[in-house]
């Protein structure tokens, strides 16, 4: 390409610009001429480059560097040290049990109720008000969902008042007291906020599916749960992958919603390991055990990630 | 009516009521005057107390500066992702350059690692240097954390121009820079808008770098300083908290619901 503009002078680069009528050394002009386009293209590049090198990268590796050393106050190279704290630590044991239920239940509850949503949903004004109640809480942040769901879930709050009120009191409980009930809540509390993003992706994929190939199926005399095994869900496959990558990367990742709840309390019981690594390095002060939580989280969100975006990336960009 | 119908119009009615309660019970809560609230939930509103719940969270929270900071860090670091990521994009999509895939990798890489990873070291060296409690401070890493989904985005869009645009511009002259502001954001500026909406969202809706990187009441975003009033949830009262929050949320449910295309639009590229 760069062969193509040879044609025209570069651009405030007269001094070296041959005189009109013959380019006495035509290769050496084209290699300046290509450093010269390189050189701009760094230049639109830099800025990008620079400032997730330095914020991001930068402190990437320092953390995975820190993960190997102790935690004492010479902290000394101390080599997996701080990974074997997983198998010990009774609290980081219940983290992981946390993160896996976290991961369980953001994939599989907004998956299923979205999709049940968008399929169930057509047109009509009934059901565009049905979503709307459904893709509402996804306009709020994880630290307004916190409140709305605290308000829930006190002792005094809604929850209890409904469960009290038609004669449940036996139900009525310290939602976020006990474990596992107090993360299975803050799971659902979650699912209440991300299925609407999976209805608005799911709606997507379905206006994707051409008409006629339903009406091909109808004419065959499939049944609509037969259209809707056969023919939608094949054909929501790409948009599923992506609602479940997406779930699952959230899910992982999730902080906002736990820290404003619990805390990752009481006593550590509802972390998952992205409160426990911040728990771990500015409340605890063991920044050691806490960036060898953070590479652990890390390999699993790369882990996850890969699984969607590998079919999704182009990256020679043809 | 058929049977089938029937049940299918229950399960997405009653579903619909599920979700509504919350919500419902958010804004009912909200009008109860602070003082009339009786230590349980109402679930009918009787009185119009909004506007002094929201002033009464206004100020115990100080939610005015926090709004305005986050106000600033959304827009100035949203903004100044979707031109940096753009300007990205147009060299490593339009112009000859090498290592494509490398340089897409080093700025991508960022969007999939958690901001766990990021935030002790970026702790310390803001202690060091000074960019700690400092509204340019926060600015940089939104920015910087905003980078990676915008360049992603901004990169696809890039993929779908015709080449013929810029090739018939570099002949007649035209320098890059030019074709960069004269051509380039004008073709992609329905992307660059997608990714201002969903990354102004991702700033103001950010808790975490808000709580790390600052301590003062006059440079911490919006979200850190709800989380403190969450945190005196006993002294102040239910409405007032909840009145904070619908607060803090009514900028991005606007944004939303007057952006949603340019929402789904980023959406369907993934994430």
């Amino acid at each position: 390409m760069s062969t193509s503009t040879t044609d025209r002078p570069a651009t405030g680069g007269s001094r070296r610009t041959p005189p009109v009528g013959g380019d006495p050394r035509p290769a050496e002009r084209h290699a300046w001429i290509g450093r010269r386009e390189r050189l701009t293209a760094g230049g639109f590049m830099a800025p990008s480059v620079l400032l997730v090198a330095v914020f991001l990268l930068a402190p990437f590796v320092w953390t995975i560097h820190r993960s190997f050393f102790a935690d004492t106050r010479t902290s000394p190279f101390s080599w997996f040290d701080n990974y074997t704290r997983f198998a010990s630590d009774p609290a980081l044991t219940r983290s992981i049990q946390n993160t896996l239920l976290w991961v369980v239940g953001t994939v599989v509850l907004p998956f299923v109720l979205g999709l049940a949503i968008a399929c169930m949903t057509d047109a009509t004004r009934f059901s565009r008000l049905a979503r709307l109640c459904v893709v509402l809480p996804y306009a709020l942040s994880g630290s307004a969902v916190a409140v709305v769901w605290n308000f829930m879930l006190t002792t005094d709050g809604a929850v209890n008042q409904v469960l009290t009120s038609v004669g449940l009191d036996s139900f009525a409980q310290g939602w976020l007291l006990t474990w596992p009930g107090n993360t299975l809540v803050m799971i659902l509390a979650n699912a209440w906020q991300a299925t609407g993003v999976a209805v608005i992706l799911f709606l997507v994929g379905l206006q994707s599916i051409p008409p006629e190939t339903l009406e091909a199926g109808s004419l065959d005399g499939a049944g609509s749960w037969q259209q809707f095994r056969h023919i939608v869900l094949p054909q929501l496959k790409p948009v599923s992958i992506i609602v479940i990558g997406m779930s699952l990367v959230n899910g992982l990742k999730s902080f906002d919603l736990i820290w404003v709840l619990t805390q990752g309390g009481p006593g550590r019981a509802t972390e998952t390991l992205a409160v426990s690594m911040y728990n771990e390095t500015f409340l605890e002060l063991r920044p050691g055990a806490g960036a060898a939580i953070a590479v652990v989280l890390t390999v699993i969100v790369l882990a996850a990630s890969w699984l969607y975006l590998r079919r999704q990336l182009d990256v020679k960009g043809e | 009516m058929s049977l089938g119908r029937v049940l299918r119009t229950g399960t997405v009615a009653v579903l619909a009521l599920l979700w509504l309660v919350p919500t419902w019970l958010l804004v009912v809560n909200a009008l109860v005057p602070a003082e009339s609230y009786s230590g349980s939930p109402h679930w009918l509103p009787t009185e119009f107390g909004l506007f002094d719940n929201m002033s009464q969270a206004w100020d115990k929270a100080n939610l005015g500066p926090a709004f305005g900071n986050s106000l600033l860090y959304s827009v100035v670091s949203a903004l100044a992702a979707a031109v940096l990521a753009a300007g990205a994009a147009f060299a490593t999509i339009i112009m000859p350059v090498k290592h494509r895939a490398l340089w897409f990798w080093v700025i991508y890489s960022g969007t999939l690692l958690p901001l766990q990873v990021f935030i002790r070291p970026l702790f310390l060296s803001y202690a060091e240097s000074s960019l700690y409690d400092t509204q340019f401070g926060l600015l940089l890493i939104y920015t910087a954390i905003a980078i990676p989904f915008a360049f992603f985005v901004m990169r696809n869009y890039a993929l779908t121009l015709p080449k013929e645009v810029v090739e018939a511009a570099r002949l007649d002259g035209a320098s890059w820079w030019r074709l960069f502001w004269q051509i380039h954001v004008p073709l992609t500026r329905s992307a660059m808008v997608a990714v201002f909406v969903f990354q102004f969202v991702a700033v103001w809706n950010d808790l975490m770098f808000g709580i790390t990187l600052t301590t003062s009441r006059n440079i911490r975003p919006v979200m850190a300083a709800l989380a403190d009033l969450q945190g005196n949830y006993s002294n102040v009262g239910p409405p007032v908290v909840l009145a904070g929050a619908l607060l803090v949320s009514l900028p991005t449910l606007v944004l939303f619901f007057s952006a949603q295309r340019f929402f789904i639009s980023s959406l369907k590229i993934h994430r």
